[in-house]
């Protein structure tokens, strides 16, 4: 289980993680403070030793042991209205990259417009939803899945993954990461709100896949082209036969 | 006064040419009138159309649609609420592509309830609805791109 105490003295931040649920199950971390009616302050952090329905994007399982990794969301409600939501992937997987950076010295290579990989496997997901009434999104959950002491996978995955186990051939703290991730998401949040480009430069500078010949695959898209650049609003500039093209959906892999 | 006869004047008004009809008998005075107002064939156009148009277009598409023209009254434009996109991205009916969709029309929904999904940059936005009513109309095709403010329902309130 995780241990309260470690997690608490090295969080350093104002709100986020300061209101912090634990759950020993559920179904997933997302869906349990989109849906809550209970918790609604910004920063709010609900965690799951066990996520019964643990999912990505389009309800992709997200599978992960029981016990042995981070599974958590994070409740945002402040200042939405002052910033480019798109932008909060590039803040939320930056910041798991500069964590896991700081803490573990690993590589890390991050895939548009939110995943972290090591490599070419993947160490950690992000999955953001929010809700909407009228025009105004309301609340804005950040779900963010870590492999971090789960020794094997084993199953069909669209991106092979990895763990810092794996990595690192040790176990790890995971309280430690997940306040390392926490201070850092504070920060990266404000930063967000203040120089949206520092977020966009830092982000940039781990995508691998920068100048690579790519594949951009969805229900109605599939192209392939060299990935130019990723724009300041968080577009794909995919260049085709030398024209230059914005996207805004799909998986992108490498050709 | 003969119910039956004024529906069929009605039936046989609308199914013609004839925009006004005036009938008058002793004391019974009849009056029927067609308007001819533009239907909105398709979503892109409808995007076009800024706020005040809105409404009334909204109105003329509701009486021009066959199940109105039933001499049934019309339905004032207060009482039509258009569901917007807070963003630009991909609207979705279902959480998931063979899943079920959200809502249909003639669905009864209340203020809160889900509608649809859009996403955007993969951020999935579930749109809650605004109002309490009856789903009228879906106006826009699912997983096709919309524009920041674009209706996308149509709710008869309550």
């Amino acid at each position: 289980m995780l241990t309260i105490e470690d997690f608490d003295i090295k969080l350093e931040t104002e709100t986020f993680g300061r209101n912090f649920v634990v759950c020993d199950e559920v179904d997933s971390t997302n869906r349990f403070l989109l849906d809550s009616k209970e918790f609604d302050e910004h920063g709010t952090v609900v965690f799951a030793e066990f996520q019964t329905k643990g999912r990505g994007r389009k309800d992709r399982e997200w599978v992960s042991q029981k016990g042995l990794n981070l599974t958590f969301s994070i409740l945002i409600t402040k200042k939405l209205k002052k910033i480019n939501v798109n932008l909060i992937h590039f803040a939320a997987s930056l910041s798991v990259a500069q964590a896991l950076e700081n803490l573990f010295q690993l590589n890390i290579n991050l895939k548009w417009p939110n995943d972290v990989l090591v490599g070419e496997k993947k160490i950690a997901g992000i999955l953001l939803e929010s809700i909407s009434k009228g025009e105004k999104i309301n609340r804005l959950v950040v779900g963010i899945g870590i492999n971090v002491n789960q020794p094997t996978f084993s199953g069909k995955f669209n991106i092979q993954p990895t763990s810092t186990k794996i990595e690192l051939k040790r176990i790890v703290s995971r309280e430690r990461l997940l306040s390392e991730i926490l201070n850092i998401l504070e920060s990266n949040y404000r930063t967000l709100r203040k120089d949206p480009l520092k977020i966009m430069n830092d982000w940039r500078a781990r995508c691998k896949m920068i100048g690579e010949k790519i594949r951009i695959v969805d229900e109605n898209i599939d192209k392939y082209g060299i990935l130019e650049d990723i724009d300041n609003e968080g577009y794909v500039l995919l260049k085709t036969n030398g024209k230059v093209e914005k996207i805004n959906y799909g998986d992108i892999s490498l050709r | 006064m003969d119910l039956n006869l004024i529906k069929k004047l009605i039936k046989a008004v609308e199914t013609s040419e004839i925009t006004d009809f005036f009938i008058e008998e002793g004391d019974l005075k009849i009056k029927i009138s067609k308007k001819t107002a533009p239907v909105i064939q398709s979503a892109p156009q409808y995007i076009e159309a800024k706020l005040p148009q809105t409404q009334n277009e909204t109105t003329a598409s509701v009486q021009a649609s066959p199940e109105q023209k039933e001499a049934k009254p019309e339905i004032p434009a207060a009482n039509l609420h258009e569901v917007r996109s807070p963003i630009v991205g991909t609207f979705y009916r279902a959480p998931a592509p063979d899943a079920d969709s959200y809502v249909n029309v003639g669905d009864k929904v209340s203020e809160g309830n889900v509608l649809c999904i859009i996403e955007a940059m993969k951020l999935m936005n579930e749109i809650e609805s605004d109002a309490t009513g009856k789903i009228v109309k879906i106006l826009v095709e699912n997983a096709t791109a919309v524009e920041y403010n674009q209706p996308l329902f149509l709710i008869e309130k309550n």
